[in-house]
C-alpha cells in the first residue's frame, strides 16, 4: 500500500515537473525578444525624473527641455551621424524606485549616460548605482552631499546649483540690505537643513543674529501656530527654507498674518512652477534665488537662443528654471561627446572637465575636484504687476557671478588636492 | 506501530481509487515547485532588476502572509521589519565593514529583533487595534532610523552598500552582473521557501492555523495562544528582515521610504492581490503588482489611473486573490 503510493507518486511528480518546465519555457519564448534586442546605434541618455508626484510639473518641464537638447544635437549631425536618444523613466520621487530604474537603464537599456533626478535622496541613489557601474551621471537637482568625497566619484557631475551656493547668494544679497536680525522657518529634512546651513555660513560675514529656527515637518498644511512665534521674535528678515507646496502654503499664510508689513521674507529658492501655481499675491515681494530665469535673455545671447528654440518647439512657451537644468544637463554631456569624438566614458569625462560652456545662462564650467558646475546664481524678486506675459513672474535684482569662492572648498568636502 | 497506522488509513473513502491526486502532490512539493518558477522567472521579465525586486517583495509578502493569512492578524507595521532588515544589513557593510553574508545574517537578526519588540507590545491587541498599534510602532521605528543620520544617512538614505564580487565556497561571482545578482538573491528566497513550507507543515504550523480558525478552541485544547502569536510574528520578522537585507544588497542603497507606512500598505495589497493564506500567492501578488506598475508607468504618466482600475477589478472579481481563486478553480 505504502509502496504503491510512492511509486505512482514519483511518476506523476516527474510528469508534473516536466510539464511545468515545458510550460515555463513556452511562456518564456515570446518575451525572449527583449533580451535578444540588437545593440542600438543611438547614443542613449537615461533620464529618470519624478513625472508623477508633487514635482510632476517641474519634471515634465525637464523632459521637454532635455528633448530640445537632443533634437539640437541630432539636427547638428549628431556624433558623425550617430543620433542621440532620451530614455525617460518615472522615478516617482522615491529613491528605491530610482535605484531600480537606474539599474534598468544601465543593465537593460544599456544607456551611455544618465542625466536627471529632482530630489536630494533620489540623485544620491542614482549616483550610487551609476558610479558602481562606471556610467557618467549628471545630476540636475540640488544637493550638498553629492559634492562631498563620500558620494563623489569621477563619474559624478552636478549641473544644478547646490544649497550652499543658493542660500549663500540670497543671504549675501539680503543681509546687508534688510537687517541683521534673522529668523528661520525650516522644513525638517535634508533640503531645509542644508539651506539653513548655507544661510548661516553666509551670515557669518555679516554678523547676523539668529533669532531662532522653527522647524516644520514636510507636507505641513497649517503654519498658523508657528507664524505668531516667528512674528514675536520681531525679525528684520524671515527666511523660509522649504520647497514646493510647503513654500506656497507658508508664504500664503505669512501674507495673511501681515508679516510682510514689518519683515522682508526671503527664500533660498523660488521655483517658477510654485510661483505660477500659488499666484502673485502670496509671493509678492518675496526674494529668493534661482539658477535660471528666462528674463536673462536681455543679458546673454545663449539665453535668447535657448528661449527661442524652446518656444518654437513648444508653442510659444518659455522655459522654467528646472526645465533649463534638464536642457543644460543633457546638452553638456552631448557637447562633451562631440569634443571627445566618442562615447567612451573616460574620454567624455576628460572632455566634460575641460568644458567651458555658455549654453543657456552665461559662462559655466565643472570644477575639477567635485565636478560641481561653477555658475551664476540669480537673486530674484516675485512681482505682481506690470507683467508682460504669463511667464513674466520674477524680476532679476541681483546676480552672483560664477566664483569658486562661493562654493565649499575642495578640502572642506574631503577631496584630496 | 506501522501496521496500525495503515489500518487507520485504509478505510478512508476514495483512497484506493486514486491514491494521491496531482493536486495533493503539488501541495506536498510546493516549495520545490515555487523554486522552479523562481529559477526561470528572469527570462520572462522585461528587466532583471524588476525580477529581483519581485522576488524580494514576494519574500516580504510571504513573511507578512504568515501573520496575515495563516495567523489571521492584520499588521500594518511590517515596513518596520522589512526596513530594519535592510538598514541592519546596510550598516553592517557600510559602517562595520562586515562581509555580505554577515550583512544578510544581521538583516535577519534585525527583522527578528524588531518583530520581537513590536510583537511583545502589540500582540495582546486584536483586529483593528492590532493594525493601529503595529502601525504606530512602525512609525516610531521610522523616526528612530530617520534621526540616526550618522548611521542611516537620514533623509538622504544609506548609500555605499557596494558589493562588486562575492565568493561562495571559493567560487568568485560578479555581483554587478544582473543575472548573477538575481540568482544569488533567488538562492536565499528558495531557502526561505523550504523553511516556511517546513514551518507550515509542522505541528506548530497546524497550531497557527488553529488559532486563526478558533481561538477559544485552540486555548481549550491546551495551546498557549499568545505565545503562538508572538512566535509567529517574530518568525515573520525573520523572513521580512531577510527580504530587507536582500533589497539593500540589490539596490546598493537603503532609502528612508522603505520604513514609510506606504511600504506596509503595499505588502497588504500584494498579499491580497495574490491570495492571503496561500503559499505561493504572495509571489504572484508581488509579480502582478510590481509588473503592472513598472510597465504601465513607462507608457503613460497616468499609470496610477490604470493600475487603480485593475486593482478594483481584482477586488471585485477575485476576492480570494489571483492565486487563491486559481487554486479554488483547479482544485479537483
Amino acid at each position: 500500500m505504502t509502496r504503491r503510493i510512492t511509486t505512482s507518486g514519483s511518476i506523476s511528480r516527474r510528469r508534473l515537473l516536466a510539464t511545468a518546465g515545458a510550460g515555463a519555457a513556452l511562456a518564456a519564448s515570446p518575451f525572449r525578444i527583449n533580451l535578444l534586442q540588437a545593440q542600438e546605434a543611438n547614443i542613449k541618455i537615461g533620464f529618470p525624473v519624478p513625472l508623477t508626484g508633487p514635482y510632476g510639473a517641474e519634471a515634465q518641464d525637464q523632459v521637454r527641455a532635455a528633448q530640445l537638447a537632443i533634437a539640437q544635437f541630432n539636427d547638428g549631425g549628431g556624433l558623425n551621424g550617430r543620433k542621440a536618444e532620451l530614455v525617460v523613466r518615472d522615478d516617482k520621487l522615491n529613491a528605491g524606485e530610482a535605484a531600480t530604474r537606474s539599474l534598468e537603464l544601465v543593465e537593460q537599456e544599456k544607456v551611455n549616460f544618465v542625466v536627471g533626478s529632482l530630489s536630494a535622496a533620489v540623485q544620491l541613489a542614482i549616483n550610487n548605482v551609476t558610479k558602481e557601474r562606471g556610467i557618467i551621471f549628471n545630476s540636475i537637482s540640488q544637493s550638498d552631499a553629492i559634492n562631498e568625497a563620500k558620494d563623489f566619484s569621477k563619474y559624478t557631475f552636478h549641473e544644478a546649483l547646490n544649497p550652499h551656493m543658493t542660500a549663500g547668494a540670497v543671504g549675501r544679497y539680503a543681509f546687508p540690505k534688510f537687517g541683521k536680525k534673522v529668523a528661520f522657518l525650516t522644513a525638517d529634512y535634508a533640503y531645509g537643513t542644508e539651506m539653513l546651513r548655507g544661510f548661516l555660513e553666509a551670515g557669518k560675514a555679516f554678523n547676523i543674529e539668529n533669532l531662532g529656527d522653527v522647524r516644520h515637518p514636510i507636507g505641513a498644511t497649517d503654519f498658523s501656530t508657528l507664524l505668531p512665534r516667528l512674528q514675536s521674535l520681531k525679525p528684520d528678515i524671515l527666511c523660509i527654507c522649504n520647497f514646493g507646496r510647503d513654500q506656497q502654503i507658508a508664504l500664503k499664510q505669512a501674507t495673511d498674518f501681515g508679516i510682510k508689513k514689518t519683515t522682508q521674507i526671503i527664500a533660498p529658492l523660488l521655483s517658477h512652477a510654485s510661483r505660477v501655481a500659488a499666484g502673485p499675491q502670496a509671493f509678492d515681494g518675496v526674494i529668493g534665488g534661482c539658477s535660471f530665469y528666462w528674463g536673462l535673455e536681455d543679458k546673454f545671447a545663449s539665453t535668447k537662443a535657448f528661449n527661442a528654440a524652446f518656444s518654437k518647439m513648444y508653442d510659444g512657451k518659455l522655459p522654467t528654471d528646472y526645465g533649463a537644468l534638464g536642457y543644460g544637463g543633457v546638452r553638456t554631456v552631448l557637447e562633451a561627446v562631440k569634443t571627445a569624438g566618442s562615447v567612451d566614458t573616460d574620454k567624455v569625462i576628460v572632455a566634460l572637465e575641460a568644458l567651458k560652456y555658455d549654453d543657456y545662462k552665461g559662462p559655466q564650467y565643472y570644477r575639477k575636484c567635485d565636478h560641481q558646475s561653477v555658475q551664476s546664481v540669480l537673486v530674484i524678486k516675485s512681482k505682481s504687476k506690470d507683467m508682460k506675459n504669463e511667464s513674466d513672474v520674477f524680476e532679476i535684482i541681483g546676480t552672483e557671478e560664477p566664483n569658486e569662492a562661493n562654493l565649499r572648498s575642495c578640502e572642506e568636502l574631503g577631496h584630496k588636492a | 506501530m506501522q501496521s496500525s497506522t495503515n489500518e487507520v488509513i485504509q478505510p478512508l473513502p476514495g483512497a484506493q481509487a486514486s491514491p494521491v491526486g496531482w493536486f495533493e502532490l503539488a501541495k506536498l512539493h510546493r516549495a520545490s515547485l515555487a523554486s522552479l518558477v523562481v529559477l526561470v522567472f528572469p527570462l520572462v521579465m522585461p528587466f532583471t532588476a524588476l525580477a529581483a525586486n519581485i522576488l524580494i517583495y514576494g519574500l516580504f509578502a510571504l513573511g507578512f502572509n504568515l501573520v496575515y493569512g495563516y495567523l489571521g492578524l492584520l499588521s500594518f507595521g511590517h515596513a518596520a521589519l522589512f526596513g530594519t532588515g535592510a538598514y541592519f544589513c546596510g550598516i553592517a557593510i557600510v559602517h562595520l565593514g562586515l562581509p555580505w553574508y554577515a550583512g544578510i545574517g544581521l538583516g535577519v537578526v534585525g527583522g527578528l529583533l524588531m518583530a520581537a519588540v513590536i510583537g511583545v507590545l502589540a500582540i495582546r491587541t486584536r483586529g483593528i487595534y492590532f493594525a493601529m498599534v503595529t502601525m504606530a510602532l512602525s512609525q516610531c521605528a521610522y523616526y528612530l532610523f530617520y534621526e540616526a543620520v550618522d548611521w542611516t544617512g537620514g533623509e538622504n538614505g544609506l548609500r555605499g552598500i557596494n558589493i562588486h564580487q562575492i565568493s561562495v565556497f571559493g567560487l568568485k561571482l560578479d555581483f554587478i552582473n544582473p543575472l548573477t545578482r538575481y540568482y544569488v538573491i533567488a538562492a536565499f528566497v528558495i531557502a526561505a521557501f523550504f523553511v516556511l513550507s517546513r514551518i507550515l507543515a509542522s505541528p506548530f504550523g497546524a497550531v497557527i492555523e488553529a488559532v486563526r480558525e478558533n481561538e477559544a478552541r485552540a486555548r481549550a485544547s491546551g495551546y498557549d495562544v499568545t505565545t503562538t502569536r508572538l512566535i509567529t510574528f517574530v518568525l515573520s520578522g525573520g523572513f521580512c528582515g531577510l527580504a530587507g537585507a536582500l533589497q539593500a544588497l540589490h539596490l546598493s542603497i537603503v532609502p528612508i521610504e522603505i520604513l514609510h507606512y506606504d511600504t506596509s500598505g503595499i505588502v497588504v495589497m500584494i498579499a491580497l492581490l495574490g491570495g492571503m493564506g496561500t503559499f505561493f500567492g504572495p509571489m504572484i501578488g508581488a509579480a502582478a503588482f510590481l509588473m503592472l506598475e513598472n510597465i504601465v508607468s513607462t507608457w503613460t504618466v497616468h499609470w496610477q489611473l490604470i493600475v487603480g482600475a485593475v486593482f478594483m477589478i481584482c477586488v471585485l472579481f477575485f476576492p480570494a486573490g489571483i492565486w487563491g481563486t486559481l487554486i479554488k478553480r483547479i482544485k479537483p
